[in-house]
């Protein structure tokens, strides 16, 4: 069988891109060979298809807007001035838009709910602090089509557009930008320990880094239906779902690039679509198709066999009762980090405790009953 | 592409007209989910997969 293109579906600049040209030493890395799990070739041509469409692709940006305004107001919580910030992985410039409305007003997806949006009657504008915050904006994207695809946000952030041949090494200086934020774009690096230093290192000392990426549970329900249905027709399981970062490992990958002051936590949205098939025909047009190695050959292509069964599957195995739709969960990571900068609380260090928390707290031994 | 039906949504209005046969083969996989092997419910699908085909057929 041949393999299928996604040649008539792109548009024509993104069949000309190629590599910028780059030479390197040649050098023996320490530790374990990066693994490269992701097709980055791929994820480019799918997220160019996808942006190609922008109707389509506008409809389909209801989870990068939602997470966008989530992560955003962390950054709220913040009380300082920001000169230089990075959104790196812009996407369709959800950041950017998330900063310019920060009360749902979305051009995409709301546009008819601007007259009596439930607004905020804050003393405090939102908008008014955060933009004011914030001087100077970069965004910095792989796919041009998706970052071209709206025009920029009304707001009073100057955005500079970037386009980066790869999210994986990043041009910047070090210490150059007050904080580095992302939304649901590093869940498709390779080598995430390797970006997160190189991120690390293109904070200025005591910035923050916020992020939020997809986890490691999301679509669980897709991918535990399809490896049924593949298993049942094909005897077999091939990786249809793109493996992602677990919660547990995302602290520890942090840390050892020399991050500080870690706090990540977990965000479950449970979206419902009538059938598989709308699930599927969203993540696609999200550009979020599965973009595993293996798959680029066509080898874990689905045949209209699988797909059957897997409609089947997943409405009896997760469908809830009573209602026509069925449930997909998409598990949002949400990390914010800190360089190592003077002025910053640190941990005491270890076994340096003078008291005794039992003398604090009361109490004593514990006693069996 | 727009203008034009995709495949796969006339594919998913054709799977959507079988679901008491999707349901049945469902139930039949998830019974046994543990211990899943090739053609377990292959009756449940063949009869499914008849009447995907009657009508996907229907103009």
């Amino acid at each position: 069988m041949r393999p299928c293109s996604l040649r008539p579906y792109l548009p024509t600049s993104a069949l000309r891109r190629r590599a910028p040209v780059s030479r390197s030493y040649a050098v023996q890395a320490p530790g374990a060979p990066t693994l490269e799990i992701f097709n980055q070739h791929v994820k480019y041509l799918q997220k160019e298809r996808a942006a190609s469409n922008a109707e389509q692709s506008r409809k389909v940006d209801y989870i990068r807007d939602e997470v966008a305004q989530r992560l955003c107001e962390r950054l709220l919580d913040i009380q300082r001035h920001f000169p230089s910030v990075l959104d790196l992985g812009a996407n369709s410039l959800n950041i950017a838009r998330a900063l310019a409305n920060p009360d749902h007003l979305t051009l995409s997806s709301h546009p008819t709910s601007a007259p009596n949006a439930p607004s905020a009657p804050d003393v405090t504008d939102p908008s008014k602090l955060l933009t004011s915050r914030i001087s100077h904006l970069t965004c910095a994207e792989t796919s041009p089509t998706l970052l071209h695809r709206d025009p920029e946000p009304q707001s009073s952030i100057p955005l500079e557009l970037q386009l980066l041949y790869s999210l994986e090494t990043l041009p910047y200086e070090p210490n150059t930008f007050d904080a580095v934020l992302s939304s649901l774009s590093i869940h498709w690096v390779n080598d995430l320990p390797s970006l997160l230093a190189q991120i690390n290192s293109i904070l200025k000392p005591d910035a923050p880094f916020l992020a939020a990426m997809m986890g490691g549970d999301s679509v669980f329900e897709l991918r535990t239906s399809l490896q049924l249905a593949d298993l049942e027709r094909r005897g077999g399981v091939s990786p249809h779902v793109s493996p992602m970062a677990d919660v547990r490992d995302i602290g520890g990958l942090l840390s050892k690039a020399g991050f500080k002051l870690l706090t990540v936590d977990v965000d479950d949205m449970v979206v419902e679509y009538p059938d598989t098939f709308a699930l599927m025909m969203d993540l696609q047009a999200m550009g979020e198709s599965n973009a595993i190695l293996k798959s680029a050959g066509g080898l874990a292509r689905l045949s209209r066999d699988v797909l059957l069964a897997n409609e089947s599957i997943y409405r009896q195995l997760h469908g809830e009762e009573g209602k026509e739709g069925i449930p997909a969960t998409f598990r949002i990571i949400y990390m914010i980090a800190w360089k190592e900068g003077a002025g910053q609380g640190k941990p005491l260090p270890r076994g340096s405790g003078q008291l005794d928390l039992k003398d604090v707290l009361g109490g004593g031994d514990f006693k069996v009953s | 592409m727009s203008g034009r039906v995709r495949p796969i949504e006339k594919f998913a209005e054709a799977v959507g007209k079988c679901s008491v046969e999707a349901a049945a083969y469902g139930k039949c996989i998830v019974a046994d989910y543990q211990s899943v092997h090739q053609d377990m419910c292959a009756k449940e699908f063949a009869t499914l997969k008849d009447c995907y085909l009657k009508a996907a057929k229907k103009p």
